[in-house]
């Protein structure tokens, strides 16, 4: 028989990625929906800040900013280090990225312990503990992850069919970052008004 | 179209055929459009036949292209049907691009013609003023803005779960709306606890109430009688009670009225919900949670929901 | 190709095995085959079907008369909005999903999803949402009461003050649902854009994949939003927050729009796919090609585009500024234009063909013009002086029920009819078939049209009780509702009956063109396996005498001999 019939079954493993970037701009609709609403809270709330509140202190939230921000470089070269077939460049680099997540969430619950108002101080303190929490929750997420890739690159044959796994959990990080950055400039930079 | 060769010379029997399906449908628009105002109730404001148009217009539009496509339908029911066992393909017509941007066109004209003129209606309504927020618990009368061509009011309508309250510029209250005819009205939508919507059907005219909000809210009574004011905004357990009747009456009836209110002393007023909840705790209290109704407003006209409503 | 002595696929049992006894216990097993998922979705949400119509029978049974004279206005509200609840997330969803599970991967010839175990827990958190809602009925202050659109502050009152109550399962129900939706809505789109025969371009895709894949893109971009909303929900009921509240400086308008900013698109998640099956439906039995492919098909995104931008004309006298209506009303009225397209394009498909009036295409006929209808009440509710007056009331109901019942319920009985053969091996029974239809459409029009002069009347929704001069259209409406409660006994007996002992099903029982009739009925495990076809031409030559795939007469043997 002279039949050209190609194969069919395209091989799985090729689809992983595009579910998660999928799920990841699917993911991103809901922070949208968030800040949407912080925004509109804050331009329409008959009173806005919770009696006794001044305002959000900015250095400490801005020194974290800069720690996640850069950590997602780092992240971008581990995952260079991976390509290159450097394992361990990899391993190492990988775990500096968690150990900075690590510190974000570290300088997130030093914050939320030192501030005077709570969950149910009006909309205000609402949002500002919903969006925070939300996202640290991604963090963590995120860091568990890392975790997980590392585990397995001590897997013999981790690596046979490609490094989706390591691809998808850096770009979920940077995804975690922007987020951040979107909600850095909505709750501190934006509160002079 | 029912033959293949009718790109060529006309076919007179088919022309003639859809000339007469088009006439009839159109003779059958026209007339839903006319009994379509039997549909409501009664014009009892300034906003109603407006609206009533409106609708007679879109009735005619929908009912051409209803009865139009479903009698194409209805046509290759009866003259396309395969006899019994014959496997064969119809015509392999793919597609015609004249035809697909006739049925672009055409519809898109109509819905902006339709969108264009409910544009005019709406302006001619006018119903709605401005939503300005308030913090619950403050005074809501230092807020809203008050329409400035209204000659009655500002009357405060406080809805609650599950009564309605008036309160006239002068201070009397009521449970029964008394409003004079052909005169704009201006309300101020309040309320404590839910949201409601204050409805009235013979007005064409329907206002949700926002807790937290005050909404300015006018409008014009056109026809005396009493109609129905109906709370449309589900609001919990007895909401289906949570209806008062608006009183239209000449300018001396309404002047008497507020006048012989002013001096009755306040009493509590309609509250549907509180009797059939009173009822259900006689009962056992049974059927699933509510919250409790809030007390019967204290008014100066209590009402009468005994007396039938017109419409 | 040499033949072998056992067919080897029944070595991959348990799977549906042309011709090996049928394996039942793979139904309630976490088989991660997509057409074993497809029937589990279908059978349990016709269960829910069952459940929500039972619950819609009560409600009718309460407004025959005009007093709350059967249940406790309490339990009417309780019984409305699990009506809601149900039909939508436990009957509708599921069920699109069933025939996506059944249809997208036979139809482009792909093996299975994307993701087969991530499509197995999908299907299996249903089950687990549906306890929790239904777990909510024994809650000490009853199920939730707010409607299912469980608009604040209603729906955070909270009477008894319990941490768990009715509203809290509901919401978290809702939010599996979603999360459910969200990995199906994650494997369609995958499977629809990487695993496509070879040779089969966008423009050769069948027009169901087309709708599913609008369809699941919305569900990508909604129910996000949704979520964020129902979380918000839920802190202010159970955390104390204020987000909605408005003593706390909240603003109940705002759930509103996280509310219909995804469920306005939803019905439209509903409708897609009742285009799609209209679409394969109409060109089988009228033995013509579907009139304009790529207008129907481009179309589809049309409606996916526009349906994100119109979620206000739910919202047109909640106190939406005037500007705001006046937007949404003009983007509102622009959707009748690619749904115009559609639907021209099927009556010119009708037109001239050779009808054959089986049971599918009967119900597809009826739903078209009902479709039709429910469109133009739809339109006149877009305009905003008509909204004012009819929003929230029974036309806004009847609207609604002309679209999901009378005309996607009665879509997806007509894809059930049509692919029952294909994926049981088994033909259903016309009589049985014909005889559902006729009780449905009679029943299903007697309930929902008189309605509308109801609402034309001022008959507010979600009432327990009603002046009597609305009783005539309630008396009317329940009746045919009793109807559609009958009409339910034949459709069970035939689906029953034809699986159990109904005469085998050749593989393309109705002479239809697509690539899920040139498999066996049932298809084995993965469908093609490696044999996948080469799509030459476009869907739906009926009468073009082209073949759809290369070597289409090997297909064709090759099902028979299977
Ligand atoms: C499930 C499917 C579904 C579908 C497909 C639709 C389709 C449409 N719906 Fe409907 N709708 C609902 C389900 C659906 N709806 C539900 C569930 C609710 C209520 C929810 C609740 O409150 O609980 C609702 C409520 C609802 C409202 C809110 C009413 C209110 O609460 O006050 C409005 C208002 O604009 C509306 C409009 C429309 C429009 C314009 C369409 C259009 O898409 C219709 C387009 C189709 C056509 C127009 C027909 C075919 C076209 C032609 C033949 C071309 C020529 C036509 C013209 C020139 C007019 N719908
Ligand atoms: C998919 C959606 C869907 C469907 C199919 C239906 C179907 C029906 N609905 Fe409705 N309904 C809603 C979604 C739906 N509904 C929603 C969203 C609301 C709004 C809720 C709210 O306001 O919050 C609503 C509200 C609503 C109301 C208004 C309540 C009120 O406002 O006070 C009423 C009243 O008449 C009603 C009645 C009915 C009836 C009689 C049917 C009938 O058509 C039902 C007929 C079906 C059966 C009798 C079952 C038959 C079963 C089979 C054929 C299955 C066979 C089974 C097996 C093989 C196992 N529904
Ligand atoms: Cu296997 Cu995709
Ligand atoms: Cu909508």
């Amino acid at each position: 028989m002279q039949l050209n019939h190609t194969p069919g079954h395209i091989k799985h493993s090729g689809h992983n990625l595009t579910g998660f970037v999928i799920f990841l701009c699917s993911e991103s609709i809901i922070f949208l929906a968030f800040f949407a609403g912080f925004t509109l809270f804050k331009l329409t709330s008959p009173e806005w800040l919770p009696p006794g509140v001044e305002g959000l202190e900015v250095r400490m939230p801005l020194i974290n900013t800069v720690v996640l921000v850069s950590s997602s470089f780092v992240a971008y070269f581990a995952e260079r280090y991976l390509h290159k077939g450097n394992l361990w460049g990899f391993r190492i680099v990988w775990f500096i990225t968690m150990l900075m997540g690590a510190y974000f969430v570290y300088g997130q619950y030093v914050e939320w312990s030192s501030l005077e108002f709570g969950l149910g101080s009006g909309v205000f303190g609402g949002t500002f503990y919903l969006l925070t929490g939300f996202h640290g929750l991604h963090v963590i997420t995120g860091i568990g992850l890392m975790g997980l890739m590392l585990y397995h690159s001590f897997r013999p044959g981790n690596y046979e069919k490609g490094d989706m796994g390591v691809t998808a959990v850096s770009l979920f990080w940077h995804f975690v970052d922007v987020i951040w950055i979107i909600l850095f400039v909505l709750i501190y930079v934006w509160q002079r008004y | 179209m029912t033959t293949t060769t009718n790109n060529k010379s006309p076919n007179v029997g088919a022309i003639v055929i859809i000339a007469v399906a088009v006439a009839l449908n159109l003779v059958l628009a026209v007339l839903m459009a006319r009994w379509s105002y039997s549909w409501f109730p009664p014009q009892a404001s300034s906003a109603a036949p407006y609206v009533d148009d409106l609708f007679a217009l879109e009735t005619g539009i929908g009912s051409f292209l209803w009865f139009g496509l479903t009698g194409v339908i209805g046509w290759t029911l009866l003259f396309n049907r395969a006899p019994k066992y014959d496997e064969s393909y119809g015509e392999p017509i793919e597609g015609n691009n004249r035809l697909e941007i006739t049925w672009t066109v055409i519809p898109t004209v109509i819905v902006f013609a339709i969108a264009i003129y409910s544009m005019q209606v709406n302006d001619k309504l006018d119903a709605l003023g401005p939503k300005q927020k308030y913090a619950l618990g403050t005074d809501p009368a230092t807020v809203a803005a008050v329409d400035p061509r209204a000659t009655v009011g500002p009357i405060d309508v406080i809805a609650r779960q599950w009564s309605w309250e008036f309160i006239y510029p002068d201070g009397v209250r009521s449970s029964e709306l008394h409003l004079p005819i052909n005169q704009r009205v201006n309300f101020r939508l309040i309320s404590e606890d839910v949201n409601h919507s204050f409805y009235v059907p013979a007005f064409r005219l329907k206002q949700d109430i926002i807790p937290g909000s005050v909404i300015s809210y006018s409008l014009t009574p056109t026809r005396e009688g009493r109609f129905r004011l109906r709370d449309a905004m589900f609001s919990g357990a007895y909401f289906s009670q949570n209806q008062t009747d608006v009183i239209v009456e000449s300018d001396e009836a309404y002047s008497s009225w507020l006048k012989a209110t002013a001096k009755q002393p306040l009493q509590p007023g309609l509250s549907p919900g509180s009797d059939l909840y009173a009822k259900r705790l006689a009962n056992g209290d049974k059927g699933w949670a509510t919250v409790p109704p809030a007390p019967a407003p204290l008014v100066n006209d209590p009402g009468d929901a005994s007396i039938p409503h017109d419409a | 190709m040499t033949s072998t002595k056992f067919d080897p696929r029944i070595l991959k049992a348990p799977h549906p095995v042309p011709g090996a006894p049928d394996n039942w216990k793979r139904f309630f097993s976490f088989n991660t085959d997509a057409k074993v998922i497809g029937i589990q979705y279908i059978a349990t949400s016709l269960l829910f079907l069952l459940v929500g119509g039972l619950l819609a029978m009560i409600v009718r049974g309460e407004l025959i008369t005009p007093p709350a004279d059967l249940v406790d206005p309490t339990v009417y509200n309780g019984l409305y909005t699990m009506h809601g609840t149900v039909m939508l997330f436990l009957f509708l969803f599921p069920v699109l999903n069933g025939l996506n599970n059944l249809l997208i991967p036979t139809m482009i010839g792909a093996p299975d999803m994307a993701f087969p175990r991530l499509n197995a827990a999908a299907f299996w958190l249903v089950p687990v949402f549906a306890v929790l809602l239904m777990g909510s009925f024994f809650l000490p202050g009853g199920p939730a009461q707010a409607g299912w659109w469980s608009y604040p502050p209603i729906s955070i009152q909270n009477p008894m003050g319990l941490f768990f109550n009715g509203e809290q399962l509901w919401l978290l129900a809702v939010a599996l649902s979603g999360i459910s939706s969200i990995f199906g809505a994650i494997n369609f789109v995958t499977t629809i854009v990487r695993m496509r025969a070879p040779g089969m371009g966008f423009f050769k895709m069948p027009l169901y994949c087309w709708t599913a894949w609008g369809a699941q893109i919305i569900q990508l971009i909604g129910l996000p939003a949704l979520t964020g909303g129902a979380i918000m929900l839920l802190f202010d009921l159970s955390f104390g927050t204020s987000f909605f509240r408005p003593e706390g400086g909240g603003d109940p308008v705002l759930y509103q729009h996280f509310f219909w900013f995804y469920s306005h698109p939803a019905v439209y998640v509903m409708v897609l796919p009742v285009f799609g099956i209209f679409s394969e439906v109409f060109t089988c039995y009228a033995r013509k090609p579907l009139f304009g492919y790529k207008f129907v098909a481009l179309a589809s995104f049309g409606i996916v585009f526009l349906s994100l931008i119109v979620w206000v004309h739910h919202m047109f006298y909640t106190g939406t500024p005037n500007w705001m209506r006046i937007l949404f009303m003009f983007t509102t009225m622009t959707i009748a234009v690619p749904t115009g397209v559609k639907v021209f394009a099927w009556v010119a498909t009708l037109w001239g063909g050779k009808l054959r009036l089986t049971t599918p295409m009967l119900f597809c006929l009826g739903g078209l013009i009902n479709f039709i209808f429910a469109g133009i009440t739809g339109v006149m509710l877009g305009t905003v002086p008509i909204d004012i007056h009819v929003g929230n009331t029974y036309f806004v109901v009847a609207h609604f029920h002309y679209v999901i019942f009378n005309a996607i319920v009665l879509g997806v009985f007509a894809a059930v009819y049509h692919w029952f053969p294909k994926f049981t091996g088994h033909m259903y029974y016309e009589g049985l078939g014909k005889l559902h239809f006729a009780l449905t459409f009679i029943g299903c029009t007697l309930n929902w049209l008189p309605l509308h002069w109801a609402g034309l009347l001022g008959m507010p929704r979600r009432v327990a009780s009603y002046d009597p001069e609305f009783a005539i259209w309630n008396v009317i409406a329940s009746i045919g509702a009793f109807m559609l409660g009958v009409a339910a006994i034949p459709f069970i007996l035939n689906m029953v009956s034809s699986w159990a002992r109904g005469p085998q099903s050749p593989p393309n029982p109705w002479g239809a063109i697509g690539l899920e009739w040139l498999l066996p009925s049932p298809p084995p495990a993965e469908n093609f396996e490696d044999d996948v076809p080469t799509v030459i031409n476009n869907p739906y030559g009926y009468g073009l005498g082209e073949p759809q795939v290369a070597d289409e007469e090997y297909y064709i043997r090759r099902a028979q001999e299977a």
